[in-house]
């Protein structure tokens, strides 16, 4: 908690004994300061949100209130017990619950082994009856999985619920959630809100990390702003606008706003069809995306998007055709549609599309040096200025661009892997899967902008988004998948965010028993 | 876990098979070789790699590597011609093993702190831990020399019928260790801190501890191997065998993954033996000592392949199926 917040100049009516204080607390990392003496502190039954643009400290407060990350300065306070630095163990015992942004899954374990390593020593069962257990606890909270399951086999939203649930087994007394809710869809969005609400009622201080602004003025109480590792004050919710808030975020009033659509030239070529199109939990698709288009994917979770967007990459098996500028896609592999120049931008960035301890610069070239040397030596001179021009187009927020893009926060991450495209002259298609997932508001319309230039420069692109806003925004057109199909089309001109959420919702009152059935667990 | 199970059995079954299968051909082919004689004498020639291994499986659980094992045992060798002299009685075993194994706590504290504290990779701070180790051997003795009281190898070497007491507490060891590895919270938490350190020290676990106490248990375990040694060429001799690597193999060979978090000590110990008695069939068939080299390289290549196969074999099924169940049409998909 701030003092010079504006909102807290009154004395409010006596609030409850904080859970969690964090007391002027300092951190930084190697040159960059990550935090500069942050105070905040959540009450009891409150739920208290942290905002900030990708990289304003909010993950590094929470790694410091968990005792993952160490501060160089402030103290800790959980329940009663001040400490400069806890560790993880000492956190939990203290009644603290954290489910981490990018999880602490060990993948090649199974969900009971997990669950049982994340359960305090008085709850847990002895080590043989594990499974059963953890089947209970699954059961709890309505999760269906298979405790024996590799957690590596879950899907991201699957990881994410399961994450939730690891941090609520201690029964802590405070709960941090890290943008908990970026690959879930909707219906698992209210469930998870239900929950959040269900703790707090019972008295759990909530402190809760998300990017998605609405969503956080939905359900918070109270909201802290970050911005470049300094605190901007604590408010209450209900004082707090959208645009107030981003205005806080980034220092400026922020003209919230899509990039526009060009004018459609009457009968664009064709540039992607596919038809027939069949695989792992999709299909058959057919679906033609003109040159200079920009096509949404909506659907709940889970609908086979995107396995279909990663089949035409040639990520994953499929059967059915797809040509690209009439040509026959071979996508046995993911060179052969690499090389007809269909780029996919995976949501899975950290283990799939970028290299996380190479720099920016070699991130963003990888896949075109050739073009940047002669005789088989790089142009460092080149190269160098090339990435540095895109740097600055998609203002990437990096110290220098050697700096090792594992360091950077998920939205510059996202605007590196965003620089192929931009680097290679022969893209064709661009097949984005949750381009801005995690991704603050300011970076996501670079991201927009982006997207969008690529297409005025002729390129086709797909977009598979699970936020109905951002399709309803940034795409021409829209279709929705529902049990691996195309159930409904969006023409432009009838586009919105409600229309959207009408026809996923519409298209899953028929497919949810189907589901239930199809979708019983990775089994 | 189904698959997990299927991948930790599997080592299991190849060593056992193979053991078998060499063991009964030798038997039909050779009288020789199924003597108590024989057999005391391979179990005993098993030891040292037998003892090694299980260690350098506690190296690998945690994702790392020790290549100073084999210095190690060379540096309890020569340790033991002066500790254990030949002027000495049988009694000498005692405070003599109790200095080689200080030896060894000493080298993994200094293993450990070089990886832990100073973060340098186990493979480099290992490997210079060796040379400081061989050139102290050379230092105490620049040539075999020193012979070893016979009445301490005795000591080492006494057995139950044909079967030394040290091979059945290896044996002993070998499935405590197994049981705490798979069946207990801790070993559960020692496989996690392998497979993924993030994600183990997030959940609250003392990571570095774990892997501190896996190096310091690695060196123990090679200064009872050197222990061994020292009964097996019974002088001091310097000249360092191909430990390191072997136990290595033998570890993999049992189960264990080289990016950390799987491993048996089962697997370990049959490796070894497995190993053990190629090098001891060959010479009964008048065989030259270079193709057991080889065929213990074709071997390791071999059931590296083969280990992977379930995971293989299930990632192909579940994708197959997959495609399969969505081709019979939506209708009858609720109904698969």
């Amino acid at each position: 908690m701030s003092i010079t917040g504006p909102a807290r100049g009154g004395n409010e009516v006596s609030p409850a004994s904080p859970v969690l204080t964090l007391r002027s607390v300092s951190k930084a990392f190697g040159a960059v300061q990550a935090l500069r003496e942050v105070s905040v502190d959540c009450r009891a039954g409150e739920i208290h949100a942290l905002v900030g643009e990708n990289g304003s400290g909010k993950s590094t407060l929470l790694g410091i209130a968990s005792g993952f990350l160490a501060p160089d300065d402030g103290t800790v306070v959980i329940g009663e017990v001040e400490r400069r630095r806890v560790s993880p163990a000492e956190s939990r015992q203290l009644g603290l619950g954290i489910a981490y942004q990018t999880y602490s899954h060990v993948l090649h374990l199974s969900v009971a082994e997990n669950l049982y390593l994340a359960a305090p020593s008085d709850l847990r069962p002895t080590y043989g009856r594990m499974d059963g257990w953890a089947a209970d606890r699954l059961a709890e909270f309505d999760l269906q999985l298979s405790p024996s399951a590799p957690t590596g086999a879950l899907s991201l939203a699957e990881r994410q619920l399961l994450e939730v649930v690891k941090a609520l087994l201690p029964q802590p007394k405070v709960l941090l959630l890290d943008e908990p809710t970026t690959a879930l869809g909707p219906e698992d969005v209210d469930r998870l809100h239900a929950l959040v609400h269900e703790r707090s009622r019972a008295g759990v201080g909530i402190v809760y990390v998300s990017h998605r602004l609405p969503e956080v003025l939905g359900i918070a109480d109270r909201i802290s702003v970050l911005r470049d590792g300094v605190c901007q004050g604590t408010f209450e919710a209900a004082s707090m606008s959208e645009e107030g808030l981003v205005a806080l975020m980034i220092g400026r009033p922020l003209q919230l706003a899509f990039p526009p659509r060009h004018e459609r030239e009457a009968e664009r070529e064709v540039l992607l069809a596919v038809s027939g199109l069949r695989g792992d939990r999709f299909g058959p698709i057919d679906l033609e995306v003109a040159s200079g288009e920009i096509v949404g994917i909506a659907g709940a979770e889970g609908n086979g998007q995107v396995q279909f967007l990663r089949a035409l990459a040639g990520a994953e098996r499929a059967t059915g055709t797809a040509t690209c500028a009439g040509k026959q896609l071979d996508s046995s592999s993911p060179l052969g549609p690499l090389r007809a120049g269909v780029v996919l931008l995976s949501g899975d960035r950290a283990s799939e599309s970028l290299f996380p301890v190479l720099s920016v610069r070699a991130n963003s070239t990888i896949q075109v040096l050739r073009r940047l040397g002669k005789l088989g030596l790089l142009n460092r001179r080149r190269e160098r200025r090339t990435v540095g021009e895109l740097v600055q187009r998609l203002s990437i927020r990096a110290a220098s661009i050697e700096q090792p893009v594992q360091t950077l926060s998920g939205g510059n991450q996202q605007k590196v892997s965003l620089t192929r495209p931009f680097l290679r002259g022969d893209v064709k298609v661009i097949l984005a899967e949750e381009p801005t997932q995690g991704v603050d508001v300011a970076a996501r319309f670079d991201i927009y902008g982006a997207l969008r230039d690529k297409s005025k420069e002729g390129v086709a692109t797909i977009v598979k988004s699970s936020d109905p806003l951002e399709l309803a925004g940034l795409c021409d057109r829209v279709v929705v998948m529902s049990r691996g199909l195309i159930v409904d089309e969006i023409p432009g001109d009838e586009l919105g965010e409600r229309r959207i959420v009408e026809a996923i919702v519409g298209s899953r009152a028929g497919a949810r028993e189907a589901a239930a059935h199809t979708e019983d667990g990775p089994a | 876990m189904r698959i997990g199970q299927a991948r930790g059995a599997l080592p299991l079954v190849l060593m056992t098979v193979l053991i078998l299968a060499v063991g009964s051909f030798a038997t039909v082919r050779q009288d020789a070789f199924l003597t108590s004689f024989n057999l005391n004498n391979l179990l005993l020639l098993a030891m040292p790699l037998a003892l090694v291994s299980l260690g350098q499986t506690c190296a690998l659980l945690v994702g790392g590597f020790d290549v100073s094992v084999a210095a190690l045992m060379t540096f309890c060798v020569v340790v033991a011609s002066y500790t254990m002299a030949f002027d000495k009685t049988g009694w000498a075993l005692i405070p003599g093993g109790l200095v080689l194994i200080l030896v060894g706590l000493a080298t993994g504290i200094f293993n450990a702190v070089i990886i832990r504290v100073l973060k340098l990779p186990s493979i480099i701070a290992t490997l210079g831990t060796f040379s400081i180790l061989e050139g102290a051997s050379l230092l105490l003795r620049d040539h075999p020399e020193g012979p070893i009281s016979s009445g301490a190898v005795d000591g080492l070497t006494r057995g139950i019928g044909f079967v030394p007491i040290a091979f059945i507490t290896v044996v002993v060891l070998a499935v405590l260790g197994d049981l705490w590895l798979y069946r207990t919270r801790t070993g559960l938490a020692m496989r996690a801190v392998g497979l993924d350190e993030t994600s183990s020290r997030r959940l609250g676990m003392a990571t570095g501890r774990m892997v501190f106490v896996a190096f310091v248990l690695c060196s123990v375990m090679a200064s009872l191997a050197g222990l061994y040694l020292a009964a097996q060429v019974q002088i001091g001799s310097p000249l360092i065998g191909n430990y390191g690597l072997e136990s290595i193999a033998a570890a993999v060979l049992g189960g264990a993954s080289l990016a950390g978090g799987r491993g048996s000590f089962v697997g370990a110990l049959l490796a070894a033996l497995f190993l053990s008695l190629i090098d001891n069939v060959l010479p009964l068939f008048h065989q030259p000592t270079e193709y057991s080299q080889m065929t213990i390289g074709v071997l390791i290549l071999l059931a590296l392949v083969l280990y992977s196969a379930p995971e293989l074999l299930a990632r192909f099924r579940t994708s197959r199926a997959g495609v399969g169940r969505l081709e019979t049409g939506d209708g009858d998909a609720a109904a698969g």
